[in-house]
């Protein structure tokens, strides 16, 4: 179907060093300055997004070691450069036709390639160009962040070569390419200084055009070229960039010209035809190496270090002797994807085009970690051209996406799956346009303060286009949340969208404005201690229910959640993981729904247990302080256990959005200062009514042995309340029978439900249980007579037993 | 590039509507706007409408004409700009050499198509050839080359070592001789005749000895590099080789090379090493290892046929031209002209076998001394004219615990603060060694802040570590090599957190560096130092830094 040789690579990489700081220079903000190679990183963001049918899609810009800055790209046929064979007028008016086409899609996006020469253009043997690496320009910021200078002499402007220029300039590098191919290569074997001194006389010149052509001695030939392509030439070449034509102008005039049809290539099967950026993301997995390419032909160099190492440093960072900048080759290192061929050889071609309601395939791999299945190619390929599918249709495929993200969620297509499980859906661009986030609020200065310390360590994030936007999004958020206010801790919550959104603001926000509802609804507002508190007391009672042990010790050196807690919660977590982890526990989040964190809060206790059980007051504090190093992918798999495992009623919380319950069924609310006294939660009826049934629960029915004699709940067992010793911390206190239940129940897993007429009592009780180590306790909400109430077909009179007295 | 010339400018925006009631009067709307302007303007265009009440009908055209108006004056100001540039260079206004020249240098200093052809250097082949030979069969005999090498040299030390002190002997008794008859029959001139001739023979035997060390240290040298680079040819072209059959070992006596001593007992170290992490949410790991040691200890080599001694200096040689270089910090009051110790020590140490890759290191500090002169005096100049211009900032400028005391002859030294840099091949367990000069008056003071030159040098060296692949740095903790009386134990505890805290914080600054990773730092106290104080600052390491904790794997209950 395609020529071996041309398809064989499909991207390339270059390489350049950033510039280096001199000595040690701080910014206005009294911080260090950022790497250039930080800030190239930033703005290179742009350029991945970019697509057009002239223009080589950016696929990856990746920062070395030592302020080495690689960029991926894709590749087609060679450059024009590598052409040997003479181009017909027809072919010079069509390759000119699709590169100004590229050209002025660049200029509408406020790009200027400034770069342009004849070994960025490429050709394929059906006649189809594209631009390579046009955004060098653009991302080292006009060439500030490098030192070495862009493009290559013959090509420059004469206003450039005078250290102006504007986008007018690349249409005088265009007109030059024009000439080239009409007449040959222009000042062959000339070096860069004769070169531009010519450029520079040309400004005498009433046409440029000729006058090079002369120079070259090949008026004759320049003069038969066809008259209206010479005029687009001379358009091109006018001295001063208002006279010359605009690329929207000349791909008018172009389009006039070009006779050419390009042949019609299918859209070629199979691998072939998956995204760039879906290749690239396999091949990688696959065991893809650029360094390694790049080496092999010597465009990453090593050179001992020790070989250049400085003699001398002076206080003020001033390093004397040492290296010297390595050299800016232009040349590419290209990539086959043989390898990925290879390793997906054995894929059926139809298992290109996943079909919605076939019956899925099981993987093996769905039983690894998650860090282990992100990173099996073959696994990932079913998984992106699946999630590619669902994603192509929502909203309408929404319930789908939610489904299987619960399995998981491939890293390269995150961003669009959380924004569909949160719901994205409408013209976000268009709203998130009508804020205003420029006009300065009070807000402005701790949002300034907080940004320079939010996940730096990210290259993202740490760069000036990631503070811009991440100060933009607060912002935004802030001016259409008006009954919040900033909490330091947003920025740590907006973080991980701006992440995996970089380049797409609007849905950043869009995900943002969804998520602080769902799960931290109230959480900002400028009085939210009653919020916090309840959340704190929720999670210390979920602790309670899990880990009594653990909790119990807690409770005894009175180390509080208040002291440790409240940064988890607000930020949901993102203040206290790396982004990597973050990631994966809000994919869990997102699927399993705000009643989640409470568990993953537990969980993470949990991890802690040994650790904790042995500390006291202080130890704890400090272990708190600086989280030591938490498993996230345990974490995440045991909250979701316990969330799923435990009623929905026990972690209600009244300060959520969700709308309130009349049903005296479903009620658990209960007044907050009775909240802040219950160590273990409260089950309502219905959540209560379906473990009965399901028979996963054990009744303990706490009234006083006459009462439980009339009428009780259908399996429960007595343990009168006014027989307990609660200072006794002993299971065998409460008799042999009721002993026995309970340490059945603890191994079935069952929830203990506390059933009493007093809610002191019940309370007491429980609190008594905890201490003697009994998970999954819990109170029935409104005690027995509520029951007796709604339920009264759960009541039976108990069986008199032999031999009790 | 060179200046950029593109200022933003503003222009105004102008756009009218007619009020509801009357198609005359008209509403006028003035905006100015930054050309280029940055942001989008259909942002602009939402705020304008906010800002003025302007009704939303107009939206879409105030969208339209915004957007053209901004295009029109951007190219406007881009046109503007490069005419004026255009036309100063048709009317000759404009130094076009100077241009040319600039553009000229840069594509040659930066492009690789234009720069001068180098071909690789001699040291850049050496480098390449060694590093391929000691990762390969030939490692051993290497080493055993390299050690008979420093046999040889370490003997000949010896031996005039010797030389030198048998001749000390005999001048002495017969200057006590010569003292006990004076007066009886030798005179005050006849002695002080003889002790200069004494000298004079001191002189020369010294001079004898080394030039004869000199011309030694030169003939293995040239072996070693010619062996060197026979043993990688034929390693190419056989491909695998076990032995190098031409190793010169075959000129030395073989119990040269087989005799193993017994391990000199170096006497219990006091020791003990953390693995930390650093970072709050992303962490990254670090060993630790603070050991009651002397620096030199790290440098010297005592005896070849020591097993230890010769695995410490296999690491070392394997990774010599890797990118995982050891480096130690050493402190110092004298500039590279007029070495003092402690860098004395290391010149001995250095002495006692042949550098076979890098100059002397008597030639590394007189380069050094040579090369610093000139940015120095410009550096120092500009310090003196900033404290004789009594600038405020003088007092808080770094260096202000050195800059006091200038005197004229030391204004093309290196200050307080400044660091000069020496390379080595032969020292025990590093490569590189950090001279970083101090005041040691103010050391010994016990308040010293983190703005301290010293505290300062550290940090430049902490940099210069990560960008030039030096993972594994020692550092004296206390800033002192030697214990003193004023160092109490309160003094030792207070500097060394001051220290540890320091340090903590450029490793932290240092993530952002994007150099090499500081994997292993080593704090050294001074040998002397006492068990309870280091046991005591052994206990402050945990609670500077965040100790991991290992990673326990539970079964499954």
């Amino acid at each position: 179907m395609f020529q071996e040789n041309e398809d064989d690579c499909k991207f390339a990489a270059c390489t350049y060093f950033a510039k280096n700081h001199p000595g040690e220079m701080c910014g206005s903000n009294g911080l260090p300055l950022t790497p250039s190679s930080i800030t190239i990183l930033g703005r290179a963001q742009r350029l991945l997004t970019i697509e057009h049918a002239n223009l080589c899609t950016y696929l990856d810009v990746i920062r070395g070691k030592h302020e080495r800055i690689i960029v991926v790209a894709e590749v087609i046929g060679k450059s024009l450069k590598e052409c040997k064979s003479k181009f017909s007028y027809e072919e010079v008016t069509n390759i000119a036709k699709q590169v100004a086409c590229g050209l002025k899609f660049l200029h509408d996006q406020d790009i200027t390639h400034r770069t342009l020469s004849d070994d960025n253009i490429l050709i394929d043997n059906d006649g189809r160009v594209k631009l390579f690496n046009y955004g060098l320009y653009y991302m080292t910021d006009r060439g500030k962040e490098v030192s070495f200078p862009l493009g290559l002499p013959r090509y420059l402007s004469p206003e450039t070569i005078l250290n102006g220029g504007g986008p007018a300039a690349d249409v005088w590098s265009f007109g030059i390419i024009l000439l080239e191919l009409c007449i040959g290569k222009l000042w062959n074997n000339l070096k860069p200084g004769p070169i531009l001194r010519r450029i520079l006389t040309l400004v005498h010149a009433n046409n440029p055009a000729e006058r090079i052509a002369r120079e070259h001695d090949c008026f004759e030939q320049y003069k038969q070229v066809p008259e209206n392509l010479r005029n687009v030439i001379e358009k091109c070449l006018k001295i001063y960039p208002s006279d010359r034509a605009t690329f929207t102008e000349l791909v008018e005039d172009l389009s006039q010209m070009d006779s050419k049809q390009l042949v019609e290539v299918k859209r070629p099967r199979g691998l072939m035809g998956c995204k760039l950026q879906y290749l690239y993301h396999w091949w990688q997995l696959a065991g893809g190496d650029i360094q390694a390419e790049l080496k092999k032909n010597y465009l990453v160099k090593n050179s001992p270090p020790i070989l250049s190492m400085p003699i001398a440093i002076l206080l003020d960072g001033c390093t004397i002797g040492g290296k010297s900048g390595a050299l800016f080759d232009r040349r590419l290192a290209k990539y086959s994807l043989d390898l990925l061929k290879s390793r997906l050889s054995h894929v059926p071609p139809h298992d290109y085009y996943p079909l919605m309601h076939e019956r899925r395939k099981e993987y093996d791999a769905v039983t690894l970690p998650k860090i282990i299945r992100e990173r099996d190619t073959e696994y990932q390929f079913y998984r992106l051209l699946w999630f590619q599918r669902l994603l192509h249709g929502y909203p309408y495929t929404a319930p789908y996406i939610r489904a299987e993200a619960e399995v998981d969620i491939p890293p390269l297509v995150r961003g669009d799956v959380w924004a569909a499980l949160l719901g994205v859906v409408g013209d976000i661009e268009e709203q998130y346009e009508r804020i205003d986030k420029e006009t300065p609020t009070p807000t402005d200065r701790q949002i300034d303060v907080d940004i320079p310390r939010c996940h730096q360590y990210c290259w993202l994030l740490c760069g000036s286009a990631g503070h811009r936007t991440l100060k933009r999004l607060l912002k935004a958020w802030l001016l259409t949340n008006p009954q919040y206010v900033y909490w330091q801790g947003l920025d740590s919550l907006t973080a991980p969208f701006l992440y995996l959104n970089f380049c797409n603001e609007a849905r950043a926000f869009a995900c943002l404005s969804a998520f602080v509802p769902k799960f931290l609804h109230k959480f900002f507002l400028k009085d939210n201690s009653a919020v916090i508190k309840e959340y704190l007391a929720k999670f210390w009672q979920m602790t309670a229910f899990h880990e009594p042990e653990l909790a119990t010790h807690l409770h005894e050196i009175n180390f509080v959640p208040e002291l440790f807690a409240i940064p988890w919660f607000l930020t949901m977590f993102s203040h206290v993981f790396p982004l990597h982890k973050i990631v994966h526990l809000w994919d869990a989040l997102l699927v399993e729904g705000p009643a989640l964190p409470l568990f993953m809060g537990v969980g993470i206790l949990r991890q802690l247990r040994d650790t904790l059980l042995s500390s006291g007051f202080n130890e704890c504090i400090l272990l708190f302080s600086d989280l030591p190093e938490i498993d996230i992918g345990e974490c995440v798999k045991e909250s979701i256990e316990m969330c799923r495992s435990s009623p929905r009623s026990i972690s209600y919380r009244r300060f959520t959005n969700e709308a309130q319950t009349k049903d005296p069924m479903d009620i658990v609310e209960i007044p907050m200062e009775t909240l802040f006294t219950e160590i273990s939660p409260r089950i309502n009826l219905s959540d209560f009514f379906s473990l009965i049934c399901q028979d996963k629960c054990c009744v303990i029915d706490i009234r006083s042995n006459l009462l439980y004699e009339k009428s009780c709940i259908d399996g429960s067992i007595n343990v009168p309340y006014s027989g307990v010793h609660l200072g006794q911390r002993e299971l065998r206190a409460l008799g042999l029978h009721p002993q026995r239940v309970i340490q059945e129940a603890i191994k079935l897993k069952k929830n203990v439900v506390v059933a009493a007429v007093e809610e002191e009592t019940a309370q007491l009780f429980t609190d008594y249980l905890v201490k003697c180590g009994v998970p999954r306790v819990c109170i029935l909400h409104g005690g027995i007579s509520a029951l007796l109430t709604n339920v009264p077909s759960l009541f039976t009179v108990p069986p008199k037993r032999n031999g009790h007295k | 590039m060179t200046a950029e010339i593109s200022q933003n400018i503003t222009k105004t925006f102008k756009f009218s509507y007619p009020t509801c009631t009357n198609e005359d009067l008209l509403f006028k709307l003035e905006v100015p706007v930054d050309i280029p302007h940055a942001g989008s303007t259909r942002e602009l265009v939402q705020r304008v409408i906010n800002m003025f009440h302007i009704p939303v009908y107009l939206e879409e055209e105030l969208n339209e004409k915004l957007a053209q108006f901004v295009a029109e004056e951007t190219k406007n100001f881009h046109n503007e700009r490069d005419m004026k540039l255009l036309n100063q260079l048709k009317n000759s206004e404009i130094n076009v050499e100077g241009i040319v020249k600039s553009w000229e240098k840069l594509f040659k200093d930066n492009v690789m198509e234009f720069a001068e052809q180098k071909g690789t250097s001699d040291e850049e082949v050496f480098a390449a050839a060694y590093h391929k030979l000691v990762h390969s069969p030939a490692l051993e005999t290497i080493l055993q080359v390299e050690n008979s090498y420093a046999k040889t040299v370490m003997n000949t030390l010896k031996n005039r070592d010797e030389d030198i002190k048998k001749l000390t002997q005999m001048q002495t008794e017969e200057m006590e001789e010569k003292v006990r008859l004076l007066n009886t029959t030798t005179t005050e001139e006849e002695i002080n005749e003889l002790a200069a001739q004494q000298f004079e023979q001191q002189a020369l035997v010294a001079g004898r000895w080394g030039s004869q060390l000199d011309a030694l240290r030169q003939t293995q040298r040239a072996q070693h590099r010619a062996w060197l680079m026979n043993t990688l040819e034929e390693y190419q072209s056989t491909s695998a080789l076990n032995t190098p059959s031409n190793s010169p070992l075959a000129t030395f006596s073989p119990e040269a090379v087989i005799v193993p001593s017994p391990a000199a007992p170096t006497g219990e170290r006091l020791e003990e090493s953390f693995t930390i992490h650093l970072g709050s949410q992303l962490k990254q790991t670090h060993n630790i290892r603070i050991v009651a040691m002397d620096l030199l200890d790290l440098c010297s080599v005592e005896q070849v046929d020591n097993p230890t001694e010769s695995s410490r200096r296999l690491q070392t040689s394997l990774s010599l031209y890797s990118s995982e270089l050891a480096g130690v910090v050493l402190l110092t009051e004298s500039p590279p002209r007029r070495p003092a110790p402690p860098t004395t020590l290391l010149l001995d140490a250095a002495a006692r076998s042949t550098e076979h890759h890098f100059a002397d290191v008597e030639h590394q500090l007189r380069d050094i001394s040579e090369r610093v002169q000139e940015p120095v005096e410009r550096r120092n100049k500009q310090r003196v004219k900033e404290q004789a211009e009594g600038a405020p900032g003088g007092g808080g400028a770094p260096g202000g615990g050195g800059g006091g005391r200038f005197r004229s002859n030391t204004k093309r030294n290196l200050q307080t603060g400044d660091i000069f840099i020496t390379r080595h091949s032969n020292l025990a367990e590093v490569h590189v060694v950090f001279h970083l000069i101090v005041d040691d008056s103010s050391l010994r003071s016990g308040d010293i802040t983190s703005r301290h030159p010293a505290i300062l040098g550290l940090r430049n060296i902490l940099k210069a570590a990560c960008s030039n692949d030096i993972t594994s740095i020692s550092i004296p903790l206390l800033l002192r090599h030697e214990m003193s009386e004023e160092m109490t134990a309160a003094w030792c505890a207070r500097r060394a957190e001051l220290v540890l805290k320091c340090v903590k914080g450029f490793m932290l600054e240092a993530a952002g560096w994007g150099g090499a990773e500081l994997r292993t730092l080593h704090f050294a106290l001074p040998p002397r130092a006492a068990p309870a104080l280091f046991a005591q600052l052994a206990t402050l390491t945990p609670n500077i830094f965040r100790i991991s904790n290992p990673v326990k794997c539970k079964p499954k209950a």
